[in-house]
């Protein structure tokens, strides 16, 4: 099997940091993306295994970014986790709305989220 | 018809000069009758007289004819006794001819007096025929009669005949006069009473009018202002009570119509104003949202680097460094919990706080709480028990999530505050209710400071907060949840001896969504 592509969308240089170091202890591929626009573009060029989505996001916020990409139907089955430190009612049910496949408040805990990665995009 | 409302005078006079006017009329009535009666019993008491006079000259005159026939039977039976019948039957006419003498007036007493003299002449040829008839000159007798006595009653009973025909005609007239004065007085009085009907039907209805009409208009417009329509003016052209009335209502109306765009203006205002807050509590809450984000996300950061290092991610952790390592983690969490409740307690605030009604179970809710809460319980060393009530519905309604949050409020601090024994969550059925009961064997609450654990940032002493932590939130907003359900929330302590907390949620919970 070949290597899984993680694509991780998030403004936050130490969120991206977190991601990474625990990424870096896994066989998985990671790619960054600054803000929702290039977030789309670059899984649209690069078709990821995973997409990790932020919501409050510049230029362009998660969930519209989770539209587009669900709207294409290069990106429509790829998988998206959500994660959102907007700890509104309702934030889950707009989450699911805009065609997340999982859904992550903030702060989550690093074991947690690989778990979850894991579980859903195995390891190659 | 308007003059009478014109009329610049009380009502009260107006009624008392419109009765006090056909009062007056018929006061006019009952003299002009009292006139009209006396006047009859004149007439009448008139025309008895002419009547006597009447009976008196028929007296005279059959008297006259009496003598003139015992005059005559005297010569023929040639007996002078007979004579005296005709001195007796003159005594009569003389006494009636008295009577008729005082009952007339001065012209006719001149033919009575004339009479008078006619009779004495006539006595005195009466008593020669009685002489000659006593001496037997019987031819001389008849001829002093037929000569003189004869013509000389005669004469008189032609005068006597015309004062009997005078008297007859005076009679007749004074009962015409009568009968008229009697129809005169019928026509009179029938016409007095149809002016007083007519004046009193027609004075009623003019001043009725007058006094209904400002009463119709006033009618009118207090409808207009029960309907809402203020402004309005009532004009009668009444000068009395009632213009005074309708100057008043127009005056009240006008206010009305004042106080009516004055409140108006207000409620735009306040509309405006209120528009204005909404926004204004908007913002807060945006502001409240994205506050929370911007805290969250550097407290992301710091809480996945502690659990990275501490997992070992980074190499071995030195045995010294785990504990610092725990304690930047907890202290990282209640920051947490502390943004949680601040941002719950400022939704609820903000009425933004809706409840997720659902059904539920209470064993699953104080499960999950046990669950949660477990290890820190296990770490002091606590007995940490929980009992639902077997009477107890197994499908309850209610908000899961908050009274699960309730619930970890009121435990975590019952563990928080107890060093030794034990916290029990009980679940038991009172009355229309579930209640749920946190009891402690911890420090209590002094009497005096019950009543204020529910206040916001309060803890029951500083010194407290800072031994046992805790935000002074939890009750709080544990309180609210629990009166969003439509429940109460109370507490017994003893201090040294232990708390309880006890909060009810109706089983047939649908109620309001905000506080």
């Amino acid at each position: 099997m070949s290597q899984k592509t993680i694509l991780y969308v998030e403004d936050n240089e130490f969120n991206r940091k977190i991601i990474r170091q625990l990424l870096a202890q896994t066989s998985y591929r990671l790619r960054e993306a600054h803000d929702g626009e290039s977030g789309v573009r670059a899984a649209q060029d690069e078709l990821p295994d995973l997409i990790l989505m932020d919501v409050q996001l510049p230029k362009m916020s998660g969930l519209e970014a989770t539209q587009r990409l669900r709207a294409d139907p290069r990106t429509a089955a790829v998988p998206i986790i959500i994660i959102t430190s907007y700890a509104m009612d309702g934030d889950a049910q707009k989450a699911n709305d805009a065609g997340a496949t999982a859904y992550l408040a903030k702060p989550y805990s690093p074991r947690h989220l690989l778990a979850k990665i894991r579980e859903i995009v195995p390891e190659a | 018809m308007s003059w009478v409302a014109q009329v610049r005078a009380p009502v009260q006079r107006k009624l008392l000069v419109a009765f006090l006017l056909i009062t007056l009329l018929f006061i006019a009535m009952g003299a002009f009758s009292l006139f009209t009666i006396r006047e009859m019993s004149r007439q009448s008491e008139l025309l008895d007289r002419a009547h006597q006079r009447l009976e008196r000259a028929q007296e005279i005159h059959h008297s006259l004819a009496m003598q003139m026939h015992l005059t005559a039977m005297a010569l023929l039976v040639r007996d002078e006794a007979a004579v005296a019948s005709v001195l007796r039957e003159n005594n009569r006419f003389n006494e009636a001819l008295a009577q008729l003498e005082a009952a007339v007036e001065d012209p006719e007493r001149v033919v009575i007096q004339k009479v008078r003299a006619g009779q004495e002449e006539a006595m005195v040829i009466v008593a020669d025929i009685a002489n000659l008839v006593r001496d037997g000159k019987i031819a001389a007798a008849t001829q002093l009669h037929a000569s003189r006595e004869d013509p000389l009653y005669r004469s008189i009973d032609a005068r006597v005949a015309e004062m009997v025909q005078r008297e007859n005609a005076g009679m007749v007239s004074l009962r015409d006069g009568l009968r008229a004065a009697q129809q005169r007085s019928l026509v009179v009085m029938a016409s007095f009473a149809a002016i007083s009907v007519l004046l009193a039907l027609g004075g009623g209805f003019v001043i009725s009018w007058a006094l209904i009409r400002p009463v119709y208009a006033a009618h009118g417009l207090l409808n207009e202002l029960a309907g809402g329509r203020f402004g309005g003016t009532v004009t009668v052209p009444n000068r009395d009570e009632f213009g005074e009335l309708a100057a008043r209502l127009s005056a009240t109306s006008r206010e009305l119509a004042r106080l009516d765009a004055e409140q108006r203006c207000a409620a735009q205002e306040l509309g405006a104003l209120n528009a204005k807050l909404e926004q204004a509590s908007k913002a807060k809450s945006e502001f409240l949202a994205n506050m929370s984000h911007e805290l969250r996300t550097p407290l992301n950061a710091i809480l996945g680097f502690t659990e990275m290092l501490s997992d070992g991610l980074y190499g071995p952790v030195p045995a010294q460094y785990k504990e610092p390592l725990a304690d930047i983690q907890t202290n990282g969490r209640h920051l947490l919990r502390l943004i949680n409740d601040v941002l719950d307690l400022s939704k609820i605030e903000a009425g933004r706080m809706e409840l997720a009604m659902e059904e539920y179970s209470a064993q699953e809710v104080v499960g999950m709480v046990r669950a949660s809460l477990r290890s820190l319980a296990e770490e002091k060393g606590l007995d940490f028990k929980v009992e639902v009530d077997p009477g107890l519905p197994e499908v309850l309604r209610g908000d899961a999530k908050r009274i699960m949050q309730c619930l970890l409020n009121l435990a975590g601090n019952a563990l928080k505050f107890t060093k030794r024994g034990g916290v029990t969550i009980r679940a038991a059925r009172d009355g229309d209710c579930v209640r749920y009961s946190v009891s402690d064997t911890g420090i209590g609450i002094p009497t005096d400071q019950l009543a204020e654990v529910f206040a916001e940032f309060r803890q029951v002493d500083a010194t407290v907060t800072r031994e046992f932590g805790g935000t002074g939130l939890g009750l709080s907003i544990t309180k609210k949840f629990v009166e969003m359900h439509g429940g109460r929330i109370w507490v017994e302590s003893r201090l040294n001896e232990g708390s309880a907390f006890h909060f009810t949620i109706p089983l047939r919970s649908e109620i309001a969504s905000t506080v």
